[in-house]
């Protein structure tokens, strides 16, 4: 059972990296995205806690990365290969129903992982960032644990909507989430009504959790709370549809 | 080649009596909609099987039903004499579904990595050589799935289906999107596969193919079978000759008792005889002293036959294999 799901899991990471679209775009935006706003923003100061700004943008940078890896990596990818009816001929081989979305999310997060460690680099590198072992670690263990919520919901977009829906639906919610999550402007600088919104976006709180592992705020509880609610809701919804289709005999 | 062929898992041998799969008064709607009415039939292990039937005809339901795609809501299918769903986890069942305008393959991967991923899904997989020989893919290893013709398509996808050494292979309208000579190398495949002792189900609308390619027809219609038997008595069913010739002075008594003939039909001077056995009809007339001109016999084939086991009077023409 293990083998055919690593195989899989295997065949499935290989799609991704070798997929020059994925690459482009994952890769290119969260990287164009911190040096343009590396340049803009004025040097010094503190935005939000203790955190310095650098660091700051480097963690939203971080949640940006892992946003648009995880809705690529599912979203139109994986509307076009059920519609070609690869994900059909997947379940009259001996691998269980449920293996095809649990080997989707798991390739989403398998690929996520190097983005953020990108972005540490680019931080490191370019950013001004200067944290110890154990922090750049945590900060990095931490963030991709809790990006968990992109990749359901790139996979989820992948069974509600074609190929050709899901690309610009999956560029909206990127800049959406984006934007309103705080990725691209502090929260601070937001009018309150936007503040609330913000802080029920997986994106936001996935950020907020990073910064005060950072600044040593506490656990963050509430961010958990609405991150393990995302998972909770996408995963569910993810499996009705998934259980849906299976019943009619198309998944 | 003779080596590899050794090295070949033999089907599992599972007492001559057991079925292949069976099917017994099975029943599936769609909403209100009936897909399959009470449908029984068998296949017995090594048989090439087609199911033949007009689209629509409940040849797609049948198939999933046998994959445990979806669940009979009434009646019994069984498969290598257990649960579908529990014969495809086995790893024991090979398919190739219909796709509609997909290529049933995943986009931007190569066909090597793509057969080796579904050898890995299977526990007891055919040899890659083996695989690749008998689907005959060797040419198109190294390139992508997008990047095939729709007869390429269908020989990746026939590898995909056989790539964990399936006893049994289903096979819906495989040739759909393939031209003629895509055709005959793609059906003397399934033929060589089928003389391994595999056994084949093969769902398609092409008469001639399933004349050609089955040693049995099940002919379905309206979610029922209409016919069950080889193509040839499908054939004798519907009187499978006619016996065209020109005759100054038709007598209609002398036709009629005609060996093989079960038809008569006069037009004028224009006799047409539905024939049995054509040859047969044809020395009886010669030894009546008929006098005939512009002696035609043509094949009424499959095609006839189809039709008229499909259009009216089916149930009467029911056989049993």
């Amino acid at each position: 059972m293990i083998t055919p799901l690593l195989a899989f899991g295997r065949f499935e990471v290989g799609r991704l990296v070798r997929s020059w679209r994925f690459l482009v775009i994952t890769v290119g935006f969260p990287v164009s995205f911190y040096m343009l706003f590396l340049g803009n923003q004025s040097a010094g100061g503190i935005v939000d806690g203790t955190v310095p700004w650098r660091v700051y943008l480097m963690v939203t940078m971080c949640s940006f990365g892992s946003l648009v890896a995880g809705l690529t990596a599912g979203g139109a990818r994986l509307s076009a290969e059920r519609a070609s009816g690869w994900a059909r001929q997947l379940r009259v081989t001996p691998i269980p129903a449920w293996s095809y979305v649990v080997t989707k999310v798991s390739a989403s997060m398998l690929v996520i992982l190097p983005v953020i460690a990108l972005v540490d680099a680019v931080g490191a590198a370019f950013g001004g960032v200067d944290l110890s072992i154990g922090s750049w670690l945590g900060l990095t263990v931490l963030l991709w644990a809790t990006s968990l919520p992109f990749a359901l919901l790139g996979v989820l977009i992948g069974f509600l909507v074609n190929a050709e829906t899901a690309f610009p639906v999956v560029t909206a919610l990127m800049f959406v989430l984006g934007y309103f999550g705080g990725l691209f402007n502090p929260l601070a600088s937001m009018p309150g009504a936007l503040q609330l919104v913000a802080r029920t976006l997986p994106s936001f709180n996935n950020a907020a959790l990073g910064l005060a592992f950072l600044d040593g705020r506490g656990p963050g509880l509430e961010h958990w709370f609405v991150l393990v609610m995302y998972v909770v809701v996408l995963a569910l919804a993810i499996m009705l549809k998934h259980r849906a289709e299976e019943s009619r005999g198309l998944a | 080649m003779i080596a590899r062929t050794l090295t070949l898992n033999k089907p599992r041998q599972r007492g001559a009596a057991r079925p292949a799969l069976r099917f017994e008064g099975v029943t599936h709607r769609y909403g209100a909609r009936v897909a399959v009415e009470e449908l029984s039939f068998e296949v017995a292990n090594g048989e090439t099987v087609a199911l033949l039937g007009p689209n629509g005809a409940g040849k797609s339901t049948t198939i999933s039903l046998l994959l445990g795609l979806l669940r009979p809501f009434r009646g019994v299918v069984e498969v290598l004499g257990t649960a579908p769903r529990k014969a495809v986890a086995q790893g024991r069942v090979g398919a190739m579904l219909q796709t509609g305008s997909g290529s049933g393959l995943p986009p931007g991967v190569r066909v090597r990595a793509t057969l080796e991923l579904a050898r890995r899904l299977y526990p007891r997989p055919a040899p890659f050589d083996v695989t690749v020989e008998r689907a005959g893919i060797g040419a198109l290893l190294d390139r992508q799935t997008h990047r095939l013709s729709g007869g390429q398509v269908q020989s990746v996808r026939f590898a995909l289906a056989i790539a964990g050494d399936p006893e049994l292979v289903f096979l819906d309208e495989p040739t759909a999107a393939m031209d003629v000579a895509g055709r005959r190398s793609f059906w003397h495949m399934i033929r060589q596969f089928g003389r391994e002792g595999r056994t084949v189900l093969f769902a398609t609308h092409h008469l001639h193919e399933a004349d050609q390619i089955a040693d049995r027809v099940v002919v379905v219609n309206h979610g029922r079978v209409v016919a069950d038997g080889p193509g040839a008595m499908l054939k004798a069913a519907v009187a499978a000759r006619q016996v065209r010739f020109v005759c100054d002075h038709p007598n209609r008594q002398v036709f009629d008792a005609l060996e093989g003939v079960t038809d008569v039909e006069v037009h004028g001077k224009g006799v047409t005889l539905s024939s049995l056995d054509a040859d047969a009809t044809v020395k009886a007339l010669v030894g009546r002293r008929v006098a005939f001109s512009d002696l035609e016999v043509t094949g009424a084939g499959l095609e006839d036959a189809f039709v008229a086991l499909t259009e009216d009077n089916g149930d009467a023409m029911h056989r049993s294999a």
